[in-house]
């Protein structure tokens, strides 16, 4: 009766494959010409000059131009649900540690 | 007697009044509003002093991580914020200060701050040169 131990070795595998990344991997490359495909959703809110957010009442931030490493961490704390807003969280759910990498490639490639 | 007394039960019941209605006067240096309309105006000039006073949490100035107007940070996770939406840059320092957001630095270098020095921080880093955009017509393809 060695229970036990198979059933340590599931709950290894479990909480390896399903636990998020705590911080961006930096180690993943971006593929910029990928991010831009990536980032027609984002422009409903932070692409429309003056546009502010419901609730509480803000503009969106400017992103075109920030670092990869500073994109890439917000999408991975909103996806881990560690940084909070509704709309955010809801869109970073659907992005793999690659997206987020050609995301953040993209933006921070923008300049005035 | 009685009526300095009854005068008493009435300021006492009047200010509890005020205290449950949030109309209570705070001393200078704590309020704390919780949305970006609820601030005081910001005021550049002092903005920009206050970038350049020393936390006592954290012993760094905004600048001292920001860079030169917000436009040179010395590590790269952190942001740009020179031309940076006013009331973005409120929200985030409140959102810091009431922790809502999280960052080992930021949440205690926000910790302290009143209403009307977010405000001012805002109002001067908001009125520096931006390097950082907003989105619109990223994708067109001229």
């Amino acid at each position: 009766m060695m229970r036990p131990l198979p059933i340590a070795a599931c709950l290894a595998l479990a909480f390896t494959v399903h636990a998020p990344a705590a911080v961006a991997q930096q180690t993943v490359a971006g593929d910029a010409d990928n991010g831009r495909m990536l980032t027609y959703t984002c422009v409903g809110c932070h692409g429309i000059e003056g546009y502010k957010n419901a609730y509480p009442h803000y503009h969106v931030p400017k992103i075109g131009g920030q670092s990869s490493e500073f994109l890439a961490n917000a999408l991975t704390e909103y996806r881990n649900g560690t940084r909070k807003h509704p709309t955010m969280e809801v869109q970073a759910q659907s992005f793999s540690d690659q997206d987020i990498a050609d995301i953040a490639a993209f933006l921070s490639s923008l300049t005035q | 007697m009685k009526t300095s007394a009854l005068g008493l039960a009435a300021a006492l019941g009047a200010s509890l009044l005020l205290v449950a209605c949030g109309g209570a006067p705070a001393e200078p240096g704590t309020t704390r509003a919780q949305t970006v309309n609820a601030l005081p105006q910001g005021r550049i000039a002092e903005g920009e002093a206050r970038a350049n006073v020393k936390s006592a949490a954290t012993g760094q100035t905004c600048l001292e991580c920001h860079g030169a107007e917000g436009n040179a940070p010395l590590d790269p996770t952190y942001p740009k914020i020179g031309g940076q939406y006013r009331d973005y840059i409120a929200h985030a320092l409140q959102a810091y200060r009431s922790g809502d957001r999280q960052h080992a630095l930021m949440s205690n270098q926000a910790a302290d701050l009143d209403d009307q020095q977010i405000a001012d921080l805002a109002a001067y880093f908001a009125s520096r040169p931006a390097q950082i955009r907003d989105l619109h017509g990223v994708h067109s393809i001229n």
